[in-house]
């Protein structure tokens, strides 16, 4: 059985669409154990006038919460009672396999770095995003590529950028039964000596030390066109991207409103296009996609949209039940370890 | 004949047993099932087999089921070492004779003269628990024996009701009959209610603190345990059945007994005391001597953790004395819903 924990009070629709998330898990996960971390009077109130399976759901009480806008240094210093600090302390404990969270996210991601060990063979932990792309992947003909790091490392060396590589094709492979993830460098041309010399350094170790499916740098462009299903860069230039193509994708919508406002001809345009642009917009939903992992520590941690409704949880929970499930973080030890075993045979 | 301590009323379609019929095939494959394919639900049989060989204690089994399949349900009861007092179903071929089909469907006109009948026709006992679920009008129609027994229903309201619940006449005066014959009392100490949908426990709060929503069978035990009438030893037999099934593990166990008590409908003082009851448990003796399943002790440190994880946070308060049920009106919405669900395609 999977015990995926999941911090009831961390989002902006806490804990309401939370624990409606996590109810619905209860009744479509048949193998999971939902423990909901927050204020067990709100939570109880709250779960009785759900559909769920009460046998499948546990509640741990947290007296305090880290609200959104605080800083998360000071924050879990100040409240000790947190709930993503119980909850995080719940799986460093063993109650917990994995842990699921739309709260503030440096709180979340510090809370866990702070509870939880390392994986052997990792010096630093990447969150991971994920982008639709033209170009669809796996058995599950995932139209979403895999970022990563987009924050959590601001500068990495060619040493994390190989972990990265290492630990996002696990991922990828496991979530999106993409058996052999393509897995490229982010870079400012294609070239191998183009880039910052950790990303040279980087693409030569990926070419001679890994059986990844390495296929070399890509530029921004090749992002969206899903060239690649595992894109690798540090934690500055991905957040930096993400951002980029998040405001990118709000000014169309923007730009197609305006239209709709403007002229009578593009109005009738967009109407003819509508029901591929709701294709679009299904396909492109981010809370069908649940959220973003946290790779590198001994469990699995996801790291749900701050604004995730009831759908965007409930597809959370089902990722970390998967990721544990498929045991995400074993797969990313060996990985490494055999990286570390290949390194030590070829050295003179 | 001796009066019973307690009476245990059973409904078996979607209460002891897995029962299908949504649809047109459901019924289909319902009706054409063996004894051995049917399914009862984890920790029900347990429960019932308890309840049939405790001394003073009588089970009586209410069903919509038609007389045709007594045959194959009392094999599927006697399969599953169950024994009962009484034994009733609809007689549907009847109705069909008669041009009734109003009455195929119809569930307060069939099971309310029943319960009614069952109560008139034997010594009656001080104390009744009655056993339904959430799929048909089984809180309607218990609450309403309830209140008929207790004397909280007059005669006319009765009538309303069932010309409400579209009774035929010689139905609607044979059960005003048995209403007014039957011994009355304040009796029904328990309703539960078994969550065969995952309906939302709160949909039930109108119906007062009697009635409990369970969504297995180790809440309704807990249930039970808490009300004197099952002992520690008793609700383990019901666990342990549920944790045999494969469909249970120790966790959602403990996770049921912390879930009613979050809904206010068990005691933190009872599962305490039903921890220390448990692991007072010697390990000698027929419960014990199974080695795949959990000590008594860390059967023990589960329940009491539970308790301990919500720090006693307040439960969600429940109407002590709620309104007096308006039936009429609880009658016509389970109608009107009932026409929906079919106009949907759900039986």
């Amino acid at each position: 059985m999977q015990r995926i924990v999941v911090d009831a009070m961390g989002g902006d629709h806490a804990p309401e669409e939370i624990v409606k998330g996590a109810a619905e898990a209860s009744l479509a996960l048949p193998d999971a154990e939902l423990i909901l971390v927050g204020d067990a009077e709100v939570i109880g109130a709250t779960l009785p006038r759900l559909r769920h399976d009460g046998a499948r759901v546990r509640v741990h009480h947290a007296a305090q919460v880290v609200e959104m806008d605080e800083k998360p240094g000071e924050a879990l210093a100040a409240k000790p009672d947190a709930s993503i600090l119980i909850a995080a302390g719940l799986v460093a404990a063993g109650e917990g396999d994995a842990l699921v969270s739309a709260g503030n996210t440096g709180a979340s991601v510090l809370a866990c770095a702070r509870a939880w060990k390392l994986i052997p063979g990792v010096r630093r932990a990447a969150l991971a995003s994920v982008y639709p792309t033209e170009l669809r992947r796996g058995e599950k003909n995932d139209p979403f590529s895999l970022i990563l790091d987009v924050g959590a490392t601001i500068d990495a060396s060619a040493e994390d950028l190989v972990t990265f590589a290492i630990m996002g094709a696990a991922y990828a492979s496991l979530v999106s039964r993409n058996r052999r993830p393509r897995v490229a460098l982010l870079s400012n041309g294609t070239e191998a000596g183009k880039g910052p010399a950790a990303v040279v350094e980087a693409h030569q170790l990926l070419l001679e030390a890994t059986q990844l499916n390495f296929i070399g740098n890509v530029e921004g462009l090749d992002i969206p066109r899903g060239v690649a299903d595992v894109i690798v860069c540090n934690g500055f230039v991905g957040n930096v991207v993400l951002k980029m193509l998040e405001g990118v994708s709000e000014t169309v919508v923007r730009l197609a409103r305006y239209a709709h406002k403007e002229k009578l001809t593009w109005r009738i345009g967009l109407m003819a296009l509508s029901s591929a642009l709701a294709q679009l917009k299904a396909v492109t939903d981010w809370q069908q996609y649940g959220g973003a992992p946290l790779l590198g520590l001994e469990h699995p941690f996801i790291k749900a949209h701050g604004r995730s409704t009831a759908p965007a949880i409930t597809n959370a929970i089902k990722v970390a039940a998967k990721a544990s499930a498929g045991d995400l973080c074993g797969h990313i030890g060996r990985g490494l370890a055999e990286l570390s075993a290949r390194r030590e045979g070829s050295a003179p | 004949m001796t009066a019973p301590r307690h009476v245990f009323r059973w409904d078996l379609d979607k209460t002891y047993l897995r029962t299908e019929f949504d649809s047109l095939g459901d019924l289909i494959k319902s009706a054409i099932e063996t004894a051995a394919d049917k399914q009862a639900y984890p920790g029900a049989t347990a429960l019932l087999r308890t309840l049939s060989t405790t001394d003073g204690y009588k089970v009586c089994i209410v069903s919509g089921s038609p007389t045709q399949m007594r045959t194959v349900l009392a094999a599927k009861l006697a399969l599953d070492g169950v024994t009962y007092d009484e034994f009733v179903l609809k007689d549907n071929v009847r109705n069909i004779l008669r041009g009734r089909f109003r009455a195929l469907r119809a569930q307060i006109p069939y099971k309310l003269p029943a319960l009614l009948g069952s109560r008139g026709g034997s010594p009656p006992a001080p104390a009744e628990t009655l056993f339904g679920d959430d799929a048909e009008a089984d809180a309607i129609v218990y609450c309403l024996y309830a209140d008929l027994l207790a004397g909280r229903v007059d005669q006319d309201t009765l009538a309303r009701i069932l010309s409400s619940a579209r009774a035929y006449d010689d139905e609607a005066a044979r059960t005003l009959a048995l209403a007014r014959q039957a011994p009355k009392g304040d009796v029904v100490r328990r309703i539960v209610i078994h969550l065969d949908r995952r309906s939302p426990p709160l949909g039930f709060r109108q119906f007062g603190p009697r009635l409990v929503p369970v969504f297995n069978y180790f809440q309704a035990a807990l249930v039970l345990f808490a009300d004197g009438v099952l002992d520690a030893r008793q609700l383990l037999f019901v666990a342990f059945e549920m944790l045999d099934s494969g469909q249970y593990h120790l966790a959602t166990l403990a996770n049921s007994l912390q879930d009613l008590m979050r809904r206010n409908r068990l005691g933190s003082d009872t599962v305490l005391r039903l921890a220390d009851e448990v692991g007072a448990m010697t390990t000698g003796g027929l419960l014990s001597a199974r080695p795949d399943l959990p000590p008594f002790a860390t059967i023990a440190r589960a329940f009491t953790e539970r308790v301990r994880e919500l720090r006693g946070a307040a439960p969600v308060a429940w109407p002590t004395d709620p309104e007096p049920l308006d039936y009429v009106s609880l009658v016509d919405h389970e109608h009107d819903h009932r026409r929906a669900r079919r106009r949907r395609g759900h039986g």
